[in-house]
This record gives C-alpha cells, structure tokens and sequence, in this order.
C-alpha cells in the first residue's frame, strides 16, 4: 500500500455517508413504504438499534487489527490465505457485479423521470468512466471530494425538503399505532439494507491513519444517514399518501416536480438530479475502488490502479446485460441485489472477521 | 502543466453553461421568443377520442394563443400539437389549470390523471376543474378576451374560490392521492355564463363554480349542491371564508364566518361498536355589513345572529354528511378522520366501516362567535346614545352648580 495515500477515519465516514446516500434516496421511500406502508415513516428510527450494533459489533471485531490492515487482509489473515482469497474473488465479482447494477440503475432513474426517449448505454458508460478516472486514484482524493460535497448535499436535501413541507399533510401519515411494529419493522429491512453496506468500505480500512487515543466513532454519521431516511420517507409519505406513493418508482422525484417556493421557484428537480449524479458517482467510485483494492491484496500487485479499468469494464458488461428493459431490472432491484447484499454485509462479513477473532488473528 | 490541464478541464465546462446557443451543449437551451408557456389545458371528449387545447402566452406582449387537436388519446393529441405550426415549441411544465369536459369526466378521469402523472414534464399540482352544461375549449374560449386572457380569467378563480366559500380547485396530486387512498375523490366543477360585458375587450363568457363532482376513477358518483360544497369544505378544512346573510329583526346582516378547524369524534357502544359521530365546528362571525337598523349592542340581538349562522352551517354540513351516506360512498373521509382520532377502537369495531356507514347517526354541534363589528358602531338613534353621553351630563351638572 502507498504509504502517501492514508486518510483520516474521520474522512473514511464521510466517504461511507455520502456513498449510501445514493442507494438511500434512489429506494426510499418507494420499497420502504412497500413493505412498511403507512407506518413507513418510523421505520429509519427502528433501524438505528439494529445498524448501531452492527457497527459496534464490526468495530469491536477489528479492534485490535494493526494499522494497514483492511478487511481482505484480515480475512486472509483468519481464514488463511487460500480461504482468504476465495472470500476476497467472490466478494470482488460480487462487487463488480454490483457496481454494474448501480450504474444501470442510475441510468434507469434518469431515463424514467427526465430523459423519458433515451437508451440506458450512454448514461452507464459515462458515469463508469468518470467513475473510473476517480477510482484509479488516490483514496484520499475521492474522501476530501466526499468531504467537500456533504456540505452541499445536505443544504440541499434540506432545503428541498422543507419547501415540500407545506404540501405534507397529517391525513397522510396517521395513525401509526403499536400494532403497527410488524409494518414498522419490515419498512426497516430496505433501509437496514443500505446502512449495512458500510461493511464494504472496511475494505479500504487499511488506509485510514490511526489517532492514538481517538477511536473511531460512526454513529453521529449513522444518525445523521437515517435521518436523512426519515426525512425523505417522512415527506414524500406525508404529501402523497401511502397508495399513491406506493405505484410511483421514484415517488421523492414526483414530490420535487411539485415543489414552489413563494410562488417564485418552480421546477426544482435538476438540483435532485444532480444529487443523484454526484451521490452515484461517489458510491460507484468507491465500489471500484475497493474491488481494485481487494484484487491487490489477492494478487499481491503493488499497484491498485492496474485493477481499475478491468473492473469498471466488467461493471459495464453486467450492466448492459444484467436486463433487457426496465422490467427485468426490476425483478432485480426489487428482491434479489437487496437480499444478497444483505447477507454479505450483515452475516459473510462480519462470520469472517468472528473466525479471525475466534482464531486470535487480529 | 499540472495547473494548465485542470484550468483547460474548466474553461470546457463553460460550454455546460446554456448561456449561448452557438457555443453550448446544453441541450435544453431555448430562446425566450421561441417558446410558448402553457398556462390552461383542456381535454373533451370527441372524434376519435379526445380533443386537447392548449392556451398559452408567448412574446413580449404576452399574447394569449390557443391551439387545438384531436387524437385517441391525451398523448396521440398532444404529439399531434407539437407538429401544428406553432412556430413556437409548446412548454407544459408549468401550466396552471387543466379543464376536462364533463362527458369525458364521467368515464375517463382515471386516463387523464395517468397523463398527467407519467409525462414528467407536467406538475401533479396542477390544478384540476369539470366544466359543466359545454365543453372545456367553448368555456375556455368565451372566457378570452382582447385584455382578459382566460388563464387570467381561471387563475383568479383558482386563488379565490376558497376566499368565497363555493369551492376549492384540488390538484392532480390531491385528486390521485384521495382516489389511492379512499377510491373516491372531490373536484371542482365550473360552468361558462353569458353576462354583460363590464368593458369591451372582455371575453363573451364567465366561469361561475358549480360545485364539487365526486368521482371514481372511471366514473361521476354525483354533482354536491352548494350547500352540499359548502359542508364539505367545512368538514374538510378546505374552508377560508364566506359571507352569510343572516335576518334578525328588521334587519339583513351579511356576516363574515371564519372557521376554527372542526373536531370529529367517535361514539362508541359498550361492546365496541361505533354508536355516532359527533361533530363539533367552532365559528367566529364579523358584520360586513347591515341591511335595515338593529342594535347588535344587545346581547338577545348577537345571540339571534349565531343562532342563524350556525343554523345555516349546521345545515350545509349536515346535508354534505347525508348526501354521502345517501349515496354510500364516503367523500368526506370521515373513516379516515375517526381512526386517526381512534386508530385502536376504530380497529376493533365489528362491522364493516361500508355496511356501518350508510346509516350511522351524525351529531352536528355549531359553536358561532360573534366576534366584531370592524369599525363601525350603531347609529345613535339604534343605540340610544346621546351626544356627549354621560360626561357631558356630569360636566354640564359641574358648571351649572
């Protein structure tokens, strides 16, 4: 590993945050009202419980890693390195799988609310390629372009959501009761989904320059990515209503097309759009990264970059082939990735890093 | 050359600006002259399917345009408008007001609403009116005039329907999001009449509303009377303001009635099952003015005025209620009002809400206040006051000794 290319643990949470803020604000509220309807609404404040111990859980696990260890490295070091390698390929195509699924998904949001007569090729190869010229980089370039851009995001998330407050009405969103926990806790699962997808930037740990002294804290990031959550659930539920919210693939960008500030502003959406592109770019770059960064420790090559291009092509294949039309990506979007993605993050990853433990490793 | 390579990077992104058609890539650049704004649309039945109107402004004198095309459908009728020779391109992201016929609200409401959520370039929170007694593009069209625009015309009626207590234009959003929620949805409908022309340049017609239409997705329920419009809005918190005649004595008061939002509460019976609804609605009243002399000093006389207005809203209210248990269809949401009051009980209650709610007893309560007179206090000769009143009296006595 470059010994320049280390950045703070600070600024591996701010890359986390942003990057799922990408998956958050392309399924909300739409599969957490599917399945939570109604109740929908609460379900980001049942996920904290859950999420926390997962991070405290994955914190605690590798606690007493060295500094320069990431996630493959521990992984080689408690399987063993044969054991080790099979976890790191199978996570890497996984994750090249995955990178090619949220290009082709992006593609897919902007065609079906702004470029209704465009073809999904043209928006996947260039988001892949201005994710690849990122991803060849240094770590901490693509971590201080998160840092810089979280600002800008929030005020902006803010600020769209409360010119759609006036729209939010309490007809909408009530009444929520305690028989409602099971919708609660099944609206909980898709968002439980996206936060635990924070285990796969542990990939990237061994470039995160220990503080004596300071230990890493993510759960103000983690509270601040569900509120997010709830915030975004909470409007878009509370202006349109649970059964119309529920027939809309992007029900948010339907709540932004009726946004008016003072009867001056109107027509707002290409500030979401481009919080969709700039969140899909960073999460996109991230994933490449961290897939060249699992093929280097594998291989042992010094450079990571080498990994870069091959696996953003790759990405591209699976995205170009992954579905015909918007049918077929969406019997994978709506079950399948989520369900899998679920259970690397949340049972293979941390069942890793617990025989690594078990076998005194780390 | 590390700094030349970014600052050339940058410079390229000035073509992303849209500030100049020469140099830009930006695709959605228009020019100012060459677009025409969409402001009304309208969608009637006719041969083979739909016939859509669209009324714009364009220019530096913002001209009022109409264009028109028939097709079998909103969209074939809407490509077949791009191909007229507008000369200009036609811009719908921030019409106003969509008019539909009432022939083609009877069965196919559900069609237009889809339209208007699936084409992105159109707002949800359009707003959404059924002209009666024409069609949508005769009343549009009677409603142009040299000086008066008819989307003017509708916008003003748009901002102060609700100012006059006849009616509330909903939006799409509201309309599709009632019709998911409850299968059944309330929209305005308005009517064209022919009225003498306060000035020459007006148009031939006037939009007088007419009342609310409930609907289904592909069907009318019915049309709500004014009074039956009025309860509604009441019942609905859709209500601003309206003024009310009310006589007492040998007088005509024309009040002000503000409401204070309603309260909706369930009765229920011992064994669980919902026994009435008890609607409470509080009123605060000012006198506009006054046909004819009354003292409204005297307590009796204020006492007559609420009595009257809540009579007149007790009514309105009671008729909306009755005209939806009439008709079976719960227009009002009144379900939807009792469990969020009651989320547990209403839960629980061994009927089913459609079989309770035809024949389910409703208690309406009108609480009106008569709140002020405004500026004005009665003549002398009503309030017996003298002038000088009772100081001069006492100064008067002062001098005298």
């Amino acid at each position: 590993m470059e010994k320049t290319d280390r950045i703070t643990d600070r600024q591996l949470t701010v890359l986390i945050f942003v990057s799922l803020l990408s998956p958050m604000i392309r399924i909300l509220p739409t599969s957490a009202v599917t399945l939570g309807g109604r109740a929908a609404w609460v379900s980001p404040l049942a996920v904290f419980p859950v999420s926390a111990l997962l991070t405290a859980g994955l914190r605690a696990l590798l606690k007493n890693a060295p500094e320069g260890v990431g996630l493959q490295d521990a992984a080689m070091l408690g399987l063993g390195p044969v054991g080790g390698r099979i976890f790191g390929v199978v996570s890497a195509l996984w994750l090249t799988f995955y990178g090619g699924f949220l290009a082709r998904s992006a593609a897919e949001r902007l065609l079906s609310t702004v470029y209704p007569n465009g073809n999904p090729p043209i928006f996947v190869v260039v988001t892949l390629l201005a994710a690849l010229v990122t991803a060849s980089g240094l770590t901490k370039t693509l971590s201080r372009t998160a840092e810089v851009l979280m600002p800008i995001l929030l005020a902006v998330i803010a600020a769209v959501l409360l010119s759609a407050a006036p729209d939010v009405t309490g007809e909408n969103l009530l009444p929520v009761t305690y028989r409602n926990w099971e919708d609660i806790l099944c609206g909980a699962v898709p968002i439980f989904d996206v936060t635990a997808a924070f285990a796969y930037f542990l990939f990237l740990r061994g470039h995160v320059a220990r503080t004596p002294g300071k230990r890493p804290n993510r759960f103000p990031w983690l509270t601040l990515l569900l509120l997010v959550a709830f915030a975004v659930t909470f409007f878009t539920l509370g202006t349109l209503g649970v059964n119309l919210a529920i027939t809309m693939e992007n029900a948010f960008f339907m709540v932004i097309r009726n946004i008016k500030v003072f009867g001056v502003i109107e027509r707002a959406e290409a500030v979401v759009v481009a919080i969709w592109i700039v969140t899909d770019f960073i999460f996109l770059s991230a994933i490449l990264m961290i897939v060249s960064e699992i093929w280097r420790t594998v291989t042992g090559v010094r450079r990571r970059a080498f990994f870069t291009a091959p696996s953003a092509t790759l990405s591209g294949m699976s995205a170009f082939l992954i579905a015909r039309d918007a049918f077929e990506f969406m019997k994978w979007s709506d079950f399948l990735v989520p369900a899998i993605n679920l259970g690397i993050t949340a049972v293979i990853i941390p069942a890793v890093l617990a025989v690594g433990k078990i076998r005194k490793k780390y | 050359m590390r700094k030349r390579v970014p600052a050339l990077g940058l410079a390229l992104c000035l073509l992303l600006s849209g500030c100049s058609r020469g140099l830009t890539i930006f695709s959605n650049y228009r020019r100012l002259e060459s677009i025409e704004l969409v402001r009304t649309v309208t969608v009637d039945t006719a041969e083979p399917g739909v016939s859509v109107a669209i009324y714009g402004t364009a220019g530096e004198k913002q001209e009022a345009r109409m264009y028109e095309k028939e097709g079998t459908s909103i969209g074939i009728a809407m490509n077949e408008l791009t191909l007229m020779p507008l000369g200009r391109e036609a811009i719908l992201s921030h019409t106003e007001n969509m008019l539909i016929g009432s022939d083609l609200a009877e069965d196919r409401l559900d069609e237009v609403l889809d339209y208007v959520e699936r084409f992105s370039e159109m707002r949800l929170d359009t707003g959404l009116l059924v002209v009666l007694d024409s069609t949508a593009r005769e009343l549009v069209s009677g409603l142009a005039g040299e000086e008066t625009p008819a989307s003017d015309v509708i916008a003003g009626l748009s901002e102060n329907i609700d100012r006059v207590g006849k009616g509330y234009i909903f939006s799409c959003r509201e309309i599709v999001s009632s019709l998911a929620q409850n299968g059944v949805a309330l929209v305005q409908c308005v009517r064209g009449v022919k009225e003498e022309k306060l000035f020459e340049k007006r148009g031939e017609m006037n939009i007088e509303p007419a009342g609310f239409a409930v609907m289904r997705p592909d069907t009318v329920v019915g049309y709500l009377t004014e009074e039956e419009t009025l309860g509604s809005m009441l019942l609905l918190g859709r209500y601003r303001s309206r003024n009310l005649d009310v006589p007492v004595e040998n007088a005509v008061l024309t009040m002000s009635v503000d409401l204070v939002t309603p309260e909706v509460k369930p009765v229920f019976a011992h064994d669980g099952s919902l026994e009435k609804v008890d609607i409470r609605l509080k009123l605060s009243s000012n006198l506009v003015s006054m046909e004819g002399l009354v003292d409204i000093r005297r307590e009796d006389v204020r006492e007559k005025v609420e009595e009257g207005l809540s009579g007149i809203v007790e009514s309105a209210v009671s008729a909306a209620v009755r005209r939806g248990q009439e008709m079976g269809v719960d227009f009002l949401d009144l379900r939807g009002i009792l469990s969020r009051r009651e989320p547990i009980k209403m839960e629980d209650i061994p009927e089913k809400w459609e079989d309770v709610f035809p024949a389910l007893p409703v208690e309406i309560r009108v609480e009106s206040v008569f709140s002020r007179t405004y500026d004005i206090i009665d003549p002398p000769e009503i309030s017996g006051r003298e002038e000088g009143g009772p100081w001069k009296k006492l100064i008067g006595s002062l001098t005298d000794n």
